[in-house]
């Protein structure tokens, strides 16, 4: 047992690799969660070594630290707040200045550093010379090289965190390392003074809060003005700040980034050797491709195609497997379970029909995520998604997004779910809400069953014109609410510039797509899956109680939809079954056409009835043999996303056709109502998985507001299409 | 090349020149995400090439390969570097 601990926090710019060292030091003892109060991901994790425990954060990637973006604010809070024993900075050394900028502010709030010099191959490649040992002593910090996607460097790091773990204070940065120019300088200083007179600044270094003050940090004002004689100190800051105008203008901002840069230049000239002429890398030959006038788009496309096929494809042999192991042997078993120790009726179809089946929707998504956050997490660890973004740029921007929306919009046809935490890879957080908000009107495949069952019952030979024309209508509804949305509330997503990184491309670890996937997936399943669990089992109160109902009509359920049916008679669908089968198309929206199965076929709602018979050992095997066939299954499709248009194995049979209920359908809507209907059903709330999602991603005022959104827009599409329809003579 | 020395918005210079930033002159937040990527008053940036669609354009600053949209590369003033290089 170690009997000591180090706490460490990793701070760098986003592609330094921080992650990559993080997963390589701490393994599989980490913990992703989020930090108290905000969206932005948080991993802590642990390792040992040579009896030192090392506790470690890493801290969100940042390009810079201020108090400006809540990535930023986060990094330097817990920097200055927390007091982590040592703070490593990851550097990309193929960057080596640019990412130098955030090492400049970390130096100034003078926190024991140790600086890891990562992607030295790239360096190397692009004929960089550093001297590493040159800026160790200049800097008064341990500097270290690694190439930790291939493990170079960490035994190093770990040698290094050991020492420093002895002699902390010798690896403080010295106060006063960068300075600014004259008139700027002289007002830092007089500053400092003044804030060295308050007792009691809780490790704060007064130099660094005179700058930050300066340059109008809110943290460093919170700092202060909370200290009894703080607005001595804020009063001498106005009156600095109105002497620096007449210097600097308004661009006090610009001189302190100048006087950074100054400092990282003088450095460069000392330890960093360039070649005159660039090589031309591997790197940049990829890139005269990816981003090439012609090829550019057509490839992206074409990748998108095969990503978005991994995930539907790959995943539905898992997703039916899923499915049958819940509705198969899970159910068999728990009911004799239950029916051996006498459990009455209303338990048994709670567990059977409520929390089973609950669960089972749950991981019925697994595969498609697992899938899915493996891609991106390739795709952006590559450096391609960047590029992906500079290609599709311009596209998004009608709809007031960036190019960094297309990926999740496009996921978002497959299962809105993935696409919401696709969103991830979007910056600026207002484009990032916005861009989860408008994924819900893109049609994801559970609406397709709903449009099949109407198209076939009601439209005949057009029902594929009138399917294709729901994606056209989702699709157009999006641009207009994206137009709409960030005009009216999403402004700062107009306001924010789009910088965007191209980072040189590298070939990111198996293990470290492996953990992105597995955290990612652990915590769908933690957190969206309470909330898909708990709706499930309030629609199942809602359809079996009063207990012993025997028509759906009169349970809650069929009370609710008759209250609620009402509101849709403008849209030519206000009878209490449709109401009630979108009511449950809340869970999924597949679920519309199995809840109207029952309600209008009266088929019962409750199936669980314990077997005649057990076979447990025959079910493992099957279990078992199954998920083989599942894999197979998968590999195939795996093949044949990979040869496009050639279909290497045909599918056979064909689905089943739910004849009873055509009949019903078509004698219960009109063409016109139907297709109402089904606009309505495109666009009204998104399902309670996606909902989970938002909320999780989003916070739960934004999930509402998205909810609220989608029911008006829906409402109003539907009930202009019945409407207009009228008017023109349909039916 | 008449344009040489001559100071212009970034989003004008050319495909294949480079320039010096002279002056960074956007709203504060986004001036200060713009210098916080390198984009500081001195640097020498080069027009690497413009995205399929036409915008945004890749600059390439010591080093760093960087995509701005047009509109917000016009608040960056540079001045044409002479040897086109």
């Amino acid at each position: 047992m170690a009997e000591r601990t180090l706490r460490v926090a990793l701070a760098g710019n986003p592609n330094a690799g921080k992650s990559t060292i993080f997963n390589v030091l701490t393994g599989s003892h980490q913990h992703v969660g989020n930090w108290p109060g905000k969206t932005v991901e948080k991993k802590e994790g642990f390792f040992e070594y040579r009896g030192l425990r090392v506790e470690m954060v890493d801290l969100p990637g940042t390009y810079s630290l201020s108090a400006y973006s809540p990535e930023e604010q986060i990094a330097q809070e817990y920097i200055t707040e927390e007091h982590p024993d040592v703070v490593v900075n990851v550097i990309d050394a193929s960057n080596f200045e640019r990412n130098l900028y955030l090492t400049t502010q970390l130096l100034e709030i003078g926190v024991p550093l140790i600086l890891v010099l990562n992607v030295w191959d790239v360096a190397q490649q692009l004929g960089y010379k550093i001297d590493v040992e040159k800026l160790s002593q200049l800097l008064g910090v341990p500097v270290l090289t690694a190439i930790a996607s291939k493990g170079v460097g960490i035994a190093e790091l770990k040698e290094a965190l050991y020492r420093a773990a002895e002699h902390r204070e010798e690896i403080r940065p010295r106060e006063g390392l960068v300075k600014y120019e004259h008139a700027l300088e002289r007002a830092v200083r007089q500053l400092t003074e003044a804030i060295e007179q308050l007792p009691d600044l809780e490790g704060y270094r007064p130099r660094w809060l005179a700058v930050k003050l300066l340059e109008g940090d809110k943290h460093a004002e919170r700092v202060i003005s909370a200290h009894p004689q703080g607005a001595e100190v804020l009063a001498l800051r106005e009156k600095l700040k109105a002497r620096l105008k007449h210097t600097y203008d308004d661009e006090i901002d610009i001189a302190f980034a100048d006087g950074r840069y100054a400092f990282v230049r003088g450095l460069s000239r000392h330890v960093l050797t360039m070649p005159h002429r660039p090589p031309t890398t591997l790197s940049d030959r990829i890139d005269r491709i990816v981003t090439n006038r012609v090829l550019g788009i057509p490839l992206f496309l074409f990748l998108m195609y095969i990503v978005f096929n991994l995930v539907q494809t790959v995943s539905a042999p898992f997703m039916d497997w899923i499915d049958e192991l819940f509705s198969g042997p899970i159910t068999a078993w728990t009911l004799a379970a239950l029916s051996a120790g006498h459990a009455p009726a209303w338990l048994v179809s709670l567990i059977a029909d409520g929390i089973i089946a609950g669960v089972g929707s749950i991981l019925v998504f697994v595969p498609g995520l697992m899938v899915m956050f493996f891609a991106l997490a390739f795709l952006e660890d590559s450096g391609y998604l960047a590029r992906a973004a500079f290609l599709m740029d311009k596209a998004m921007s009608f709809l007031g997004l960036n190019g960094r929306a297309f990926i999740p919009m496009i996921l978002g046809f497959g299962c809105n779910v993935p696409a919401v935490y696709a969103t991830r890879t979007i910056e600026n957080r207002a484009a990032r809400i916005l861009t989860g908000i408008l994924i819900p009107f893109m049609s994801c495949s559970a609406r397709l069953p709903v449009y099949v069952v109407f198209g076939l019952a009601l439209f005949g030979a057009h029902a594929g014109i009138v399917i294709w024309s729901l994606y056209l209508i989702g699709i157009v509804i999006a641009s207009i609410a994206g137009w709409v949305l960030s005009h009216l509330v999403f402004t700062e997503v107009q306001k924010s510039v789009f910088v965007l990184e191209l980072p040189h491309y590298r070939m990111p670890t198996l293990m470290t797509l492996w953990l992105h996937t597995w955290e990612h997936t652990s915590e769908f399943i933690r957190k969206a899956g309470t909330v898909i669990l708990g709706i499930s089992l309030l629609l199942w109160m809602l359809l079996n109680l009063p207990w012993g109902v025997k028509n759906p009509q009169q349970s809650y359920f069929g009370k609710v939809s008759s209250a609620i049916a009402p509101i849709y008679k403008p849209a030519g669908f206000g009878t209490w079954q449709a109401a009630g089968a979108l009511v449950s198309g809340f869970v999924a929206k597949e679920v519309v056409i199995s809840t109207m199965a029952q309600v209008y076929l009266s088929e019962p709602t409750s199936t669980a009835q314990a077997p005649a018979q057990l076979h447990p050992l025959e079910d493992l095997k099957q279990i078992v043999v199954n998920f083989g066939k599942a894999t197979i299954d998968a590999a195939k499709a795996f093949l044949n996303v990979l040869t496009p248009g050639v279909n290497l194995f045909p599918k056979h049979g064909a689905e089943v056709s739910e004849t009873g209920l055509s009949r019903t359908l078509s004698r219960a809507f009109t063409p016109l109502s139907a297709f109402a209907f089904l606009v309505y059903v495109l666009l009204y709330t998104p399902c309670v998985a996606t909902v989970a999602a938002q909320a999780q991603e989003y916070g739960w005022r934004w999930a509402l507001f998205s909810i609220a959104l989608s029911l008006t827009t829906a409402w109003i599409a539907a009930t202009g299409v019945y409407q207009i329809g009228l008017l023109l003579g349909f039916h | 090349m008449s344009n040489d020395g001559k100071q212009i918005p970034l989003s004008r210079l050319e495909v294949g020149k480079s320039g010096k930033i002279v002056r960074v002159s956007a709203p504060p937040n986004v001036r200060r995400r713009l210098l916080e990527m390198g984009l500081v008053p001195g640097e020498n940036i080069f027009v690497q090439g413009l995205a399929p669609l036409g915008d945004p354009v890749e600059y390439v600053v010591r080093g760093t390969h960087l995509s701005l949209r047009r509109k917000d590369a016009a608040n960056i003033i540079v001045e044409v570097n002479a040897d086109g290089s």
